[in-house]
Formats: C-alpha cells, structure tokens, sequence
C-alpha cells in the first residue's frame, strides 16, 4: 500500500449503515442481501464483457449502477472502486481497466465473507 | 396616475393635484384625497397640470366631490387643464358646476 | 401519520436497491408500484396514475429522462412530482437532473429521514396545486355566470336601445353589435303631428351599470313622444328621472332633435355630446354644440331643456354622434378627433353618413374600437317623403274605455304661456279605444285648434310669416315674445264623445278670447280646388280640419271652432 487514496480509507462495510439497512428491511434483510450477492456477481460479468468488447460506455453504465447498489448496501470502498472504473470508463481510458475489474472482484470477495459473518450472528 | 394633496397655510384650501390619467383607476385614491380628515377646509382647488388624459368616471368623481363639499354651494375650482382636458370640461359644460381656469 | 397514504411509482433497474426503496416506502405507509425499467415505468403511470414518481436517471430499454419526458406529457395539468434516483456525486449532474425535468433527486444511500420530509415537502406543494386549480375553476364558473347573466340583460337592453322607428328608409345608423355593451342608446318616434323625435344617448360607463339607466328614459321617451309632448318636456322629465335614480357621479350624455318636415325645422338640444352636424346643398355645415350639462345632474328647478331651431331643406342630412367616433385610435396612437370628422365632412364625395363611417374605420387601429360608436343620420325628406305614422310604433294599449262623455278645459292668463294642454286633451280623447288608431289625426285636429286660438286668436301672428322660410324663425320668436304678456287671455275646449251605431263620433269646440275674424272672407277665399290665395288668416291649417273631419263650422266672432270627427268599427 503506497500512500492513502481515496479508495483505501474507505471501510469494507458500514456497520451503521448495515444496522439501519436491517431495522428498514426486518425480515426481508436476508433476501436483499443475496439478491445484491447475485446482481453483483452478475454485474461483474457483465463488466468484464463490456472491456472484451472495447464498450467504454456499457463498461461506463455497468460501472456506475454497480456503484449504486454498493452504496446503498453499505460497501463503501466497493463503490469507491466502481466509482473510479465509471470515470476511467467515461474517459474513454481501456488501458488500466482489466486492473480495475479485479480490484473491484477481490473488494466484492471480501464484502460478500463480511456479510455472510454478520448473517450468521 | 398619482395624486398628492396639500392644505394651504391658511388652512382653508385643499390642493389635490393630479399626474397622468385621470379615470376610473384614480377613483378610491381621489375620494380618499378629499374625504380624509380636511377639517375646516372649505374650499377645494384640483391641480390638473400634470394630468394627460380626463375621461367620463373623472368627471363622475368630480361631481361625487361637489356634491360631498356641499353641491351648490361648494367652491371647487379646477386648474391648469391642458387643451385636450379643457376640451372636454367644455363639451361636457363643467364649466356651469366649476370654476376652470 | 394522520396525511393520507401516498401512490409511489419506483423505477429502478437495480433489485437491491429497489427493495430497499420499496421497504422504507411502505413502512412510511404508502402504496407502492413497482417498474424495473423505463418503458416498464411510462406503462404503469398510465395504468395506476400515481401521486409521485421516483425514477433512476441511468435505466436499460428507456433512460430516467425520457420515461420522466413522457409521463410528464401523461399528467397533463396534474402536478406529478418526478424525483431522480441518483449516486451522482458531482453538482453538475445533479443540476442536469433537474433541468431535464425532474423536480429534485435523492442520493443514494437512501435514507428514509430524508425520503420521508421530501415527500411531505411535495405534498403541501401538490396541495397549495390543487386549491389553486378548485379556485380557478370556481372563478372560471363564476365568470362565467356573470357573463350568462349579462347576456340576458343586454338582450333585454337590445330590445329598449335601438328601437322605434329607425327602419324608416330616411334614416341610417351605426351602433356597437352584441359584443359591445356599452350603453348607447338610440330612440326615434315619429310625433303625432307628423315629424319625427329622435334621442341619442351614451350612459357613463359600459356593460350593466351604463345600461340600466335606459329603461326607464325609453319608457319616457316613447310615452311623452306618442302622447305628443315636444322635445323640451321630455328631457326634463328624463332629466329628473335620472337625477333620481342615477348615483351621484353618473349621468347621461345625450342629444335631442325635432324634426318638423312641414316648416323645414330641426329643433336640437345637445348636452354633453359631440357636434351634432346639419350639411346639405354646398352651404356650410351647420354644428349642434354641446350648450348643457348631460342629463342627470341638474335638478329640475335649474334644467333648461331649450331647444335651438335650425332652417333646414329637402335633401340635407342630419348627423348626430357619441364620442366613439372622436375616441377612434390608429396604430400610432393619434386619436380621429373632431379634426377627423371635419375633415371627412369637408370631402364632398358621397353621403356623409357613409362617408364618416367608413372615416372612422378605416383610421381605427383595431375592429373592436371602431364599432365602440354610434352614429345616427337623417335624410331630411319634404313632408310627403315621411310616411310614418305614429300607430306604426306604438303598441296597442290592453285597456278599454269610456264612449260617452264630455269634458271642458279652460286654459288662462300666465298658464297660457306655461302650459301645453295638448297631451292632455289627446290622452283624454284615447281612452276611447276606437280613437287610438287615429292618434295621429286627432292630435293634428286638437293642434290646429289650439295654435289657431293662441297665434292667431290671441297673440294676433299673421301666418303668412310661416310660409316663408325664414319667416318661421321670427315666427316662433315673435311668439315667445308676445306669449309673456299675455295678459288675462283665455282658451276654452269643449270635448264630448258618443257611441253611435258604426262606432263612435268626437265633437270638439275651441273657443279664445281674442277678437275673431271676418270668417266669410277666409272661407272665400279658399277655391273648391283647395288653392289658397293670400289672405291674412289662411293655411293649411284649416284646410286640414276640413279634410279630416265630418262637419267644420264656425261661430260667434269666429273665435269658435267646432269639428265634428266619425269613427267607425273596424
């Protein structure tokens, strides 16, 4: 680790924010966790199909409503991260984002081992 | 259309002045020039330099204000009309209630 | 919550995310529809037509923009909030949400505080929307009951304002159509003594207030005319009304004039209207200024009804107009003025009715103002030229009456110069309902009489002063003159009326205390062919009473006239 960027101050995961996310969702908390599990891995796909396809602008959109549901799910550095490959994305820059993609699979690994931690408690 | 009123140092005479056109929008702000607290006054001069334009509800409100000032024996004189303004006093023989300069 | 549940359209393409809006929604207690995305989402607005939408910016198949574009076109004139969901971060994207149309947004992560105090801040707004259009429309509809109402009161005026005989093929006029309620007004009637009485009147102000004071100057108008009252009677009597039921400050423009075809006279009264013009033959055109207050200010004691009299010929043209014509602006502002209507006057081509009019339009501006006028001309025909009569205009009276009867009425001393009995006399000879037709003939009888007995019998006026044009002038002068000493004069009528087999028969006598004539030279002089030749008391005058009637004679000194006039049952 070279120095602190955005993307590594960010937590994991937002215990607040998961504490609130359960008390809004009560018995359908579960559920909403393994269908941001699925959309993501999905996501994922779908990410490194678009820079298969040179698409800047799929990988862009794919990005940025990665983004989305990582913040509302309580993954900050995640959203960081696909933050980052949307604007590269935006930028038209292809170069480094095969790096991008799997610093965003490798942060997903983790947020998905802390939620499944916090699901057993 | 704006109206401004004075008393003269005397006391006896009230001034209203009247600017731009004189018709029905005037109506409230005139009566209001004449009938709020003029004690003593008794006569009434209406300033007319500055006003462009007289039309019927003008000289309605004139004639609401002779007949509040005592009808026949009021003493209103009506002043400085341009041509266009004398003009219509005359058709309208006003001069046989007012006093037109 | 004690406010009503809210309708909510989420679109959303995330699952996640959508859930969690969904949940915060219904745990704030409104309904929830869902769309995963934009096509989805325009679908189901059209389908549950929710109160607010909250939509993604970034969707497959339709983006937030466009579904926003098009539910918006959806609502019409319902105010449908539309909130962007977004995790734009930059103050420049946001903006962009909003000035494609959305009406605020909410970052992600959602937060359900926040969630909850904005749709409660667009409730109100939707709200404060909706008694906005109530009041709108409870205004529109009160308008428009005013509006109906004053549709019927200006038909009800329509039928009083133009009226009487304004058909006659001699006269023309121009007055405001429907649209236009102005209160002008416009009255005509032919005299029973032949000629014609025409009022022009412009109320102050328009629509209902300006109107209403018409009704009962018609009534007025047309019931002195046809009773045979002349011009300056009637408009004191209008005058009084008036002063009576008008508000202080509101008041009638109005000119009058009296149209004598027989002595080639207009008598005109003009108080408060424009000029009044008299053209014709190449001379130069005559004004009828404005010399009086209008009617409705001056109480009766101060009213000066005098009417000025003016020569006119066969052929001259009669012009009386409101101040619309003078008030005409063209596209620069210059007002048509009295310079415009001298101007058209002086030009020799054509009518000057026409001429005037098509002055007056054609400077105007715009159509609206230039039908805001009335204008009234007269062709001034000879006597044979006016054919009208007055049963033509007055409506037959429901009312029956008396056959036999008879009455004396004396008129003396001042009240002989006061006082015209005439309509008097004339009312009393139609309450016979057999006579009413006849109006126009028994007042010509009671008339001859009359001026017979007073010009020539009392105040000794040779009439041959009235055949000459400008005789007539002296004529009248000359009478007012000796009319102020009159001394202790009388003029006596003796009317008695009988029910006979065929319908019914009228004597009436006249008798004044003058000093007579030599009767038998007068009739003597009248040839069977009815010429005339030059005596002192001559005319058409008694000619006339022996045209009309069964029986002419005359007694003592030949200050007593009797007639003897037949009717029969139709």
């Amino acid at each position: 680790m070279t120095g602190s960027t955005p993307e590594s101050d960010a937590d994991h995961l937002d215990n607040d924010a998961l504490a609130e996310l359960q008390d809004v969702m009560e018995d359908e908390f579960e559920l909403l966790i393994r269908t941001f599990v699925t959309d993501s891995r999905e996501r994922i796909h779908t990410l490194r199909q678009a820079l298969a396809d040179a698409d800047a602008d799929a990988l862009a959109k794919a990005a940025h409503s990665f983004k989305g549901s990582s913040i509302n799910i309580g993954a900050p550095k995640l959203g960081a991260l696909c933050l980052a490959l949307e604007r590269a994305g935006k930028a038209g820059e292809l170069s480094g984002a095969a790096d991008r993609i799997d610093g965003i699979d490798a942060e997903f690994a983790i947020v998905v081992a802390e939620l499944e931690t916090l699901m057993a408690r | 259309m704006a109206i401004e009123t004075r008393v003269t140092d005397d006391g006896d005479t009230l001034v209203i002045c009247i600017e731009g056109r004189f018709d029905f929008s005037t109506h409230q702000a005139f009566r209001d020039a004449y009938e709020q607290g003029n004690a003593g006054v008794t006569r009434y001069r209406i300033d007319l330099a500055d006003a462009t334009y007289l039309d019927s509800s003008a000289l309605g409100m004139l004639l609401l204000l002779r007949d509040y000032a005592g009808g026949d024996s009021a003493r209103i004189s009506i002043e400085n009309c341009n041509r266009d303004v004398r003009r219509i006093l005359s058709i309208s023989n006003f001069e046989q209630l007012f006093a037109i300069q | 919550m004690s406010l009503p549940p809210l309708r909510i359209l989420i679109a959303e393409d995330s699952t996640s995310d959508r859930s969690i809006l969904r949940r915060m929604l219904i745990r704030l207690g409104h309904e929830v529809i869902e769309a995963a995305d934009g096509v989805a989402a325009v679908a189901a607005f059209q389908e549950t037509t929710p109160d607010i939408v909250l939509l993604d910016a970034l969707m497959p198949r339709m983006d937030g923009m466009e579904a926003a574009r098009r539910m918006r076109a959806l609502a019409g004139e319902r105010l449908v909030p539309l909130i962007f969901l977004t995790s734009l971060t930059d103050a420049a994207d946001l903006a962009r949400c909003l000035d494609a149309g959305g009406d605020d947004f909410l970052t992600k992560p959602y937060n359900r505080v926040i969630i909850d105090a904005k749709l409660n801040a667009f409730r109100r707004m939707q709200r404060m929307h909706d008694t906005l259009s109530e009041q709108r429309d409870l205004i529109h509809a009160r308008n428009q009951q005013l509006v109906d109402e004053q549709a019927v009161a200006k038909q009800v005026f329509d039928n009083v304002a133009h009226s009487g005989c304004l058909d006659a093929p001699n006269i023309h006029y121009h007055a405001s159509p429907q649209s236009i309620f102005n209160g002008d007004v416009l009255f005509a009637t032919p005299r029973p003594d032949g000629g014609l009485v025409v009022f022009l009147g412009d109320f102050t102000g328009h629509g209902l207030p300006a109107a209403i004071g018409a009704m009962p100057v018609a009534e007025i108008f047309y019931g002195m005319a046809g009773k045979g009252f002349g011009g300056a009677e009637i408009l004191r009597e209008m005058n009084q009304k008036l002063c009576r039921i008008l508000p202080t400050g509101r008041f009638c423009c109005g000119a009058m004039i009296e149209v004598d075809f027989k002595a080639g006279q207009v008598r005109a009264w003009n108080g408060g209207l424009p000029d009044g013009w008299v053209l014709g033959g190449g001379r130069t055109p005559q004004p009828i200024r404005s010399r009086f207050l209008p009617l409705g200010i001056l109480p009766a004691d101060r009213f000066d009804g005098e009417m000025e009299a003016l020569r006119v010929r066969p052929g001259d043209q009669v012009l009386l107009m409101t101040d619309g014509v003078l008030d005409c602006v063209d596209d620069a502002g210059n007002v048509f003025g009295e310079a415009g209507v001298r101007e058209a006057l002086a030009d020799k081509e054509g009518p000057p009715f026409e001429r005037l009019l098509a002055a007056a339009s054609g400077f105007s501006a715009d159509a609206a103002s230039s039908d805001d006028l009335t204008l009234f001309a007269l062709d001034v025909t000879d006597d044979a030229g006016w054919t009208r009569g007055l049963a033509d205009t007055v409506g037959p009276s429901a009312l029956t009456g008396p056959l036999d009867w008879r009455c004396e009425y004396e008129l003396q001393g001042q009240s002989l110069a006061d006082f015209n009995p005439l309509p008097l006399l004339l009312h009393l000879c139609l309450e016979v309902p057999g006579l009413r037709p006849s109006s126009g003939e028994i007042y010509t009888l009671l008339s001859e009489m009359y001026n017979n007995a007073l010009e020539h019998g009392i105040l000794g006026l040779p009439s041959h002063w009235k055949r000459n044009p400008d005789g007539f002038g002296h004529y009248y002068a000359e009478r007012q003159r000796r009319l102020q000493s009159v001394g202790n004069h009388r003029v006596r009528f003796a009317l008695q009326h009988e029910g006979t087999a065929q319908g019914g028969r009228l004597r009436i006598a006249c008798e004044d205390s003058g000093e007579g004539f030599d009767v038998a030279a007068v009739l003597g002089s009248l040839s069977d062919d009815g010429r005339v030749s030059e005596p002192a008391y001559a005319g058409r005058g008694l000619l006339l009473l022996k045209r009309l009637t069964t029986d002419l004679s005359f007694h003592q000194n030949g200050n007593r006239v009797e007639i003897v006039y037949d009717w029969k049952h139709t």
